[in-house]
């Protein structure tokens, strides 16, 4: 039997190491999910902002959007994580880095997450905010003006207005570039391996490193990664029937 | 007033650092080396993704079922995972000692051309049916067609998303921090891990220094964007 070529190695990923992968699969969706909760409902704020009336809250959101779109995800991530602690007073800090456990009933109990995890977190869910208002604010534009006038019509407050006769509209548009932002998220949290979250990524490098089989280690993460993309956008299509009939 | 003082003489002091690296020592890095890795995986990627999308125009049908295969993949994992495949796994693959620098470029040059093909392919779609037509009944054949009369139309067209494929790719090199590449973000870890009391100006310094370039690059973009408007 010819022996394999060099660059392959000479065994298979043990059960333990391929174990850490599925843990780093489980978290980065786990991370992903949360980012894109969090970044849709900052988006619609940012969106609510600039959309207003007045120039104060129109600023905020634009600044905070070009802030955060002409600027490398790496860097806010660094930012978050090692600015925010000179940010925040001592007291809080301890608690931070401190292990709690949320009690939930019957007994459950949620670990409170890692500092680099929420540093991920907020850093992720903001960067992916902005460009979630983006796609937002372009969906809110394809909403024809007189459904607003209509609504105002009706009685409703402009803040009523956004919420039941804009929203719901540009949300059925912006359907699928939406989903495209959320493919972006599940990429973007590899990124947090930088500050120490142990994601897929960084199970990858710690296989790599421990087990020396460069492709074995590369391979399957890549592979994990396809299949959770692929996963999720089938997930996204298969519901499109649906929205558009409601349309 | 002390804390300020202390700030202008965190600046002063890592200033050079941040903008050229080492390269009194023949090891250019900081801003420089960004601006280079971002200006060859650039050129490489517009060329990359100007032959892809015309070989998704023009190509066979096996040719172009591979390249959307291969497009797809590319598109649909962490722009991490590619640069690991290329730092890690290139030398083994080619038996030699391939600079980190090289990979990174390779890894972005290749993920950005496989944005910048549907770009390009797309771009070329969006010029009608009519032009095809039109050059056929001057006696040009179907390449010519595509030089002389449907690409110096398309590549207008295609000039915005071009624009912010490049933004991205300035971002991305970002990543190459991991991989120990002396680039701007890594150059500043290396003066916060120093400094250990400074993160919020450095990083938004070097933050600032990306805006820069990136808002630039789009202002320019807009620009030439509005001079060279399809007719």
């Amino acid at each position: 039997m010819p022996s394999p070529p060099a660059w392959l190695g000479h065994s298979w990923l043990a059960p333990q190491y391929l174990g850490w992968l599925g843990q780093g699969l489980l978290l980065t969706a786990w991370l992903a999910l949360l980012v894109c909760v969090l970044g849709t409902l900052l988006g619609i704020v940012l969106t609510a902002l600039a959309d207003s009336q007045h120039k104060a809250p129109r600023y905020v959101a634009q600044l905070f959007l070009t802030a955060h779109r002409n600027t490398p995800l790496m860097v806010q991530l660094l930012l978050w994580y090692f600015g925010m602690p000179s940010l925040l007073p001592e007291s809080a800090l301890m608690w931070l880095n401190a292990p709690h456990a949320l009690a939930l009933p019957f007994g459950l109990q949620l670990p409170w997450p890692s500092f680099e995890f929420l540093a991920a977190l907020l850093a992720l869910s903001c960067y992916g905010a902005s460009f979630i208002a983006g796609e937002l604010a372009a969906g809110l534009n394809a909403v024809p003006r007189g459904q607003r006038e209509a609504a105002k019509a009706l009685g409703l407050t402009a803040l009523q207005a956004f919420r039941w006769v804009i929203l719901p509209q540009a949300l059925v548009i912006v359907r699928r570039p939406l989903l495209g932002q959320y493919t972006g998220i599940i990429k973007n949290t590899s990124l947090t391996m930088a500050i120490g979250v142990a994601e897929l990524s960084y199970r990858s490098r710690q296989v790599e490193s421990q087990t020396l089989l460069t492709f074995q280690a590369f391979a399957v993460a890549t592979v994990l990664y396809l299949a959770l993309i692929l996963l999720w956008q089938l997930a996204g299509r298969s519901r499109e029937p649906a929205w558009r009939g409601a349309r | 007033m002390a804390g300020c003082a202390m700030n202008t003489q965190l600046i002063a002091d890592n200033i050079d650092y941040l903008l050229i690296g080492n390269w009194a020592n023949g090891q250019p890095g900081g801003l420089a080396l960004t601006l280079f890795l971002a200006v060859a995986a650039g050129s490489i990627a517009s060329l990359l993704g100007l032959a892809g999308g015309i070989a998704l125009t023009m190509g066979q049908p096996g040719l172009r079922r591979t390249l959307e295969a291969v497009i797809a993949v590319l598109r649909a994992i962490p722009v991490m995972m590619l640069i690991f495949w290329c730092y890690f796994l290139l030398p083994i693959l080619l038996g030699i000692d391939v600079p980190g620098i090289a990979t990174v470029i390779a890894a972005l040059a290749l993920i950005s051309a496989a944005y910048l093909s549907q770009s390009v392919y797309a771009g070329i779609a969006a010029i009608g049916h009519g032009q095809w037509a039109a050059g056929q009944a001057l006696g040009l054949g179907r390449w010519q067609t595509l030089r002389w009369v449907i690409l110096p139309q398309a590549l207008r067209v295609m000039l915005p998303s071009f624009i912010n494929q490049w933004i991205t790719l300035i971002k991305d090199t970002s990543l190459a921090y991991v991989v120990g590449v002396a680039e701007l973000t890594f150059v500043a870890t290396q003066v916060n891990n120093r400094e250990q009391i400074y993160p919020l100006e450095i990083f938004g310094m070097i933050g600032l220094a990306y805006f820069i370039v990136c808002s630039t690059l789009a202002w320019l973009g807009s620009r030439l964007a509005r001079r060279w408007q399809p007719v």
